[in-house]
């Protein structure tokens, strides 16, 4: 099976687009499509003036602060218009935007460098020693 | 402060989720002569809007302006009478110059907050916490207090063993249905019952909903209202606006059904790590096909959640 990925938003104009916001929740939520971050989640978002952001989310309190992604990557959110039903079919995926920065949530705890998100990006530089020339 | 109205602003100048303290004016009478204080609660029971815990004292040989005010037994007061007195307590000199007040208003979502910390908060901790720190507040602001009357809906004892370990100077007295009993407990019910139907009354929706009291109700789960709106405004991610408590298995129950399942981690407790160690049978089950061992990826990437993925392209 192949994926494949069509940017259609290649000349787009809109540069925002592609500078989304987001927001990583700790939490597994069953549901794929649109959500009303504005309306719900946004004006409880409080950020310290020393970076520290609370928020909360399904009356769990929340601890955030903001991450950039690393040098040289970028997040592109990417929809599939229609999953085939065969499991080994070919896969197209349409571009539908992106992000440049995230804010990382935990529930009722800090962000730290131990959390998971921030410890799996160490793989991107442990990549670049291992196999650039 | 002097009229209801005040009070719906002043309310409606903070955001509603976070708590706050309003309270009066230290009668300048209070500081001098010893004093009484009672402490009682208001919406605690209900599934919408803040709770709020009220404080009211006056010195100890002046009951009989409580008396005046006509703080009875507060549950057989009407919603205006209670408006009444209150609006007294803000006007009256008789009652100004005698007796003072203090306001808590706990958020539905700090309750929320507070019963889904990793290391859970009961509401009867919230509510002791609330309590303590409004006596420690009124005792700072330069009152003389001697006794101390609580109303509880708990056993009483181990609430007024803590109280009296906290505060070793009052006499305290922690009793059921206090606020039938003490005077100065109706007074302090009654701050707390006029401050949180006010507080429902100027409820504004940072969501956005265009909804008042007279939809959502009284906030009680027995309310037609209030279920009706437990109901119906559910966001299928978010579940509800923050006036709900989502800690109260009314809402938690719609969610469940009506709202997309969220699953947190989950906090490590005993049970967990007892099912970390290998029971004593896995270690006769046979090995895997051909015998090998399936190669295991290194624990770096285990930790770090990292998973191989197809390739685009």
């Amino acid at each position: 099976m192949s994926i494949q990925i069509e940017n259609n938003l290649k000349n787009t104009e809109n540069k925002d687009i592609f500078e989304q916001r987001a927001h990583y929740v700790p939490c597994k939520i069953d549901e794929d499509g649109a959500a009303n971050v504005k309306k719900y989640f946004e004006p409880y978002v409080v950020e310290s003036p020393d970076g520290d952001m609370t928020a909360t989310f399904r009356g769990h309190g929340l601890d955030g602060t903001k991450m950039t992604l690393p040098e040289g990557y970028r997040a592109v959110v990417a929809t599939e218009a229609k999953k085939p039903l065969a499991e080994d079919a070919d896969r197209r995926f349409q571009v539908a935007g992106g992000f440049k920065q995230l804010v990382y949530w935990n529930w009722d705890k800090k962000p730290s460098k131990n959390d998971n998100l921030v410890r799996a990006l160490d793989w991107i530089d442990i990549a670049e020693a291992l196999h650039c020339d | 402060m002097q009229s209801l109205e005040e009070l719906q602003n002043c309310i409606k100048t903070q955001s509603n989720s976070n708590n706050f303290v309003n309270c009066s004016n230290v009668p300048k009478i209070c500081e001098n002569e010893p004093c009484m204080l009672g402490v009682d609660e208001a919406g605690r029971g209900p599934v919408l809007g803040p709770m709020v815990y009220g404080v009211a004292y006056c010195p100890v040989n002046q009951r009989s302006v409580l008396e005046a005010l006509g703080c009875a037994d507060s549950k057989a007061l009407t919603e205006e009478k209670r408006d009444e007195i209150f609006t007294k307590m803000l006007t009256e000199d008789d009652s100004l110059n005698n007796v003072g007040w203090a306001a808590d208003i706990i958020s539905p979502n700090y309750i929320s907050n507070s019963m889904y910390k990793r290391a859970k908060h009961s509401l009867n901790e919230v509510s002791m916490n609330s309590a303590i720190e409004l006596i420690r507040r009124v005792a700072d602001s330069g009152v003389n207090i001697t006794e101390v009357y609580v109303d509880t809906v708990g056993p009483p004892e181990k609430y007024q063993a803590k109280l009296s370990e906290i505060f070793p100077k009052y006499k305290i007295t922690v009793a059921k249905k206090a606020d039938s009993i003490y005077p100065i407990v109706s007074a302090a019910s009654i701050v707390a019952k006029v401050t949180r139907d006010h507080a429902l009354k100027v409820w504004q929706f940072p969501e956005g909903l265009e909804m008042n009291h007279t939809e959502f109700g009284s906030g009680y789960p027995g309310d037609p209202l209030t279920k009706k709106f437990i109901r119906e405004q559910i966001d299928k991610v978010f579940g509800y606006p923050l006036l709900v408590r989502f800690s109260w298995s009314t809402a938690e129950l719609m969610l469940k059904e009506k709202a997309a399942t969220c699953t947190f981690e989950e906090v490590d407790d005993e049970d967990s790590a007892k099912k970390n160690t290998k029971s004593i049978s896995s270690f006769f089950v046979a090995k895997s096909e051909n015998g090998a061992k399936k190669r295991k990826r290194h624990r770096f990437f285990e930790e770090r959640y990292l998973t191989m993925c197809n390739a685009f392209e």
